[in-house]
């Protein structure tokens, strides 16, 4: 079995390599410090079964584990963690494999001989279970069948578009299957609604301004495109204009 | 027997009640006393089987008295059916009062305290009310009065208006007090427990074993080392806290720590130092310097995938110790780092207060993406 180890601490990983050792009959093919990294690697690695921390810098376990759910093939997940009270009531409920740290090797086995994969309803409802929701840090986009991960703050906007919602960044374009109605609710204090189908990032805009035909529109940094603003959503930015911090 | 049979839903509704109570608090002690904001409920769970127990014990009294002093043959032929009779009413009386404060404990919960106390009070002196007219119109509807308004008709309710409102009084005080007492007791050990796991943070120490875990076969000398540490940290932190101790064991404590942090934390944790001259003499509470570096730490170094470098400076100016920590700050903040390490600051400004009272200050700022924490303190431990 191909093993992924996912943790932000050198001897941490180095614990989990010695004691798979000593089980035998586990190769490790990788080591990830981070959410994002994990993502990438099990990517690139197609490991059977990911060991991961939660609690890490950047993106943290339960974002990446998020993420590999999209995948066609999503590997098993166990989680490590020194102590996260919240999420290990919410583990326990949905049946999810965690580990304590210091990690034991008979429990260590165990675990890796019963790890199945996660769905995205046990992950959801783990990260509902935390005393503040997580946002996350990072969009998946799925290209040929690997994952590719767009940062949150690199996003100009979300455009919808009949089946998917389009991504924007300064240099790339995206499509995604999600709502703009949860990317809101996700993301909310970072986008702006700016039309039916349309999220604006607030730090990304460079100005409001009207268009010949008498609509206003949103112009951009880092992007020569202009965005509607639907007329029901007119007061609305108009609103946000008003009460932008003046650095903006 | 027709009131009785009345009385049999109730009593079996309060009794199931009762039963679920009980297994919630077996289960979650402290759920039950207290709502999730964390503080305490001013009326208590009259649902609850130690207060309904009660309640019936109490009635049951009140019966035995009542027919001790009341004239033979006022009610019926035998005193035992006297004592029978009084103790049907007076039992639902109690009950029914019972169980309309269980219903209502929600909402008078949301009044203020004197509100919720009066609002009780009505509310059982007007179930007393009731059940007594429910008596009158019970018994005249199975031919026992000839008209629903009897010629005692007033003196009755009076009378039991006036018990009810002395009995009633009395046992809200018992149960309050009571009620008071447990839930101060309670809030106390909680207060005692968070102080003592704000001191060892739990992620901290399972972590540190972790790697202790993992020294002990790759160098066996390091995992001694840094158990070592650990000990000697884990004897400051179960100190007492009004303990003052010089500056310089305070940073070897601090040391110590970060011994173990650097550990975890490996090429990610720099610390710079830099320490002025200080008066033999200068000292400052145990464990002052620790939490502002595990603060630093948590919500910065933690939180960069690169590290970063906290910088420490201690200096004496003036008669006072300053301290002054700072450390990166991740640029977009993680979910983790949501609550500010302002927040967490709450709890190590506390401490100086109880020590110094105005005499030290502790303040933070945040620009340029680091985040720096400055304290002073009166360098001679000052007096509280």
């Amino acid at each position: 079995m191909r093993v992924l180890i996912v943790d932000d601490e050198k001897l941490a990983r180095d614990r989990l390599r010695e004691l798979l050792n000593d089980i035998g009959g586990y190769t490790v093919v990788g080591e990830a410090m981070n959410g994002a990294e994990a993502v990438e690697r099990t990517g690139e690695l197609n490991p059977d079964v990911l060991l991961m921390d939660i609690r890490m810098p950047g993106m943290d376990g339960l974002e990446a584990a998020m993420h590999l759910m999209g995948m066609e093939n999503p590997p098993a997940v166990i989680f490590t963690t020194a102590y996260d009270q919240h999420a290990l009531d919410a583990f326990d409920v949905n049946a999810v494999d965690y580990l304590l740290k210091p990690i034991r090797k008979d429990r260590l086995a165990k675990a890796l001989s019963k790890a199945h994969k996660l769905t995205m309803k046990q992950i959801t409802e783990i990260n509902q279970a935390r005393p503040e929701p997580a946002e996350r840090t990072h969009i998946s986009v799925h290209l040929r069948g690997n994952i590719r991960l767009v940062p949150v703050p690199d996003i100009l906007f979300f455009l919808a578009d009949s089946k998917y919602v389009v991504v924007r960044t300064p240099t790339e374009e995206h499509l995604i299957e999600d709502s703009l109605v949860n990317l809101e609710k996700e993301f909310g204090d970072r986008f702006l609604r700016i039309h039916r189908n349309a999220l604006v990032a607030t730090g990304y805009i460079k100005g409001i301004e009207k268009s010949p035909a008498g609509t206003w529109q949103i112009s951009l940094k880092n992007l020569d495109k202009k965005l509607d603003v639907s007329r029901r959503h007119t007061a609305q930015v108009r609103r946000w204009a008003r009460n932008r911090p003046m650095s903006a | 027997m027709e009131i009785a049979d009345k009385t049999r839903p109730w009593i079996d509704r309060l009794k199931v009640y009762g039963r679920n109570l009980e297994q919630r608090l077996g289960r979650k002690m402290p759920s039950v006393e207290t709502p999730p904001n964390g503080q305490s409920e001013f009326l208590p769970n009259f649902c609850a089987g130690e207060v309904v127990f009660n309640v019936v014990v109490v009635a049951e009294m009140l019966a035995i008295v009542i027919n001790l002093i009341i004239p033979r043959n006022f009610i019926s032929a035998t005193p035992l059916q006297d004592l029978l009779l009084l103790s049907i009413f007076i039992q639902w009386v109690a009950l029914a009062g019972t169980a309309v404060l269980c219903y209502t404990r929600k909402h008078l919960n949301r009044l203020p305290n004197l509100r919720a106390l009066g609002m009780a009070y009505l509310l059982l002196l007007l179930t007393t009310f009731t059940v007594s007219e429910c008596t009158i119109l019970l018994l005249w509807a199975v031919g026992r009065l000839r008209t629903p308004f009897p010629e005692w008709y007033t003196s009755f309710h009076i009378l039991n208006l006036t018990i009810s409102a002395i009995i009633n009084g009395l046992l809200l005080r018992l149960f309050l007090a009571k009620h008071e007492l447990q839930s101060r007791t309670l809030s106390e050990a909680r207060a005692r427990l968070q102080a003592l796991q704000s001191r060892i943070r739990p992620h901290f120490v399972f972590n540190s074993m972790n790697i202790i875990a993992s020294l002990t076969r790759s160098a066996p000398e390091k995992a001694e080392a840094a158990i070592e540490d650990m000990a000697d940290l884990f004897r400051m932190m179960l100190s007492q806290d009004e303990t003052l101790v010089p500056v310089k064991n305070e940073i070897d404590v601090a040391n110590k720590y970060l011994a173990l942090e650097a550990l975890r934390l490996d090429n990610r944790l720099i610390v710079n130092w830099d320490v002025g001259k200080f008066p033999r003499k200068a000292v400052m509470p145990v464990l002052t310097l620790q939490p502002l570096l595990e603060n630093a730490i948590r919500y910065g170094i933690e939180e960069l995938p690169a590290g970063g470098t906290i910088d420490v400076r201690l200096w004496e100016d003036n008669d006072q110790i300053h301290i002054q920590v700072s450390n990166p700050l991740p640029k977009t903040k993680s979910k983790q780092a949501k609550s500010t390490p302002g927040q967490s600051l709450g709890n190590i400004r506390q401490r100086f207060q109880s020590h110094y009272g105005e005499q030290a200050t502790l303040t933070s700022t945040e620009d340029n993406s680091r985040f720096t924490v400055t304290v002073v303190l009166p360098t001679r431990g000052g007096n509280p």
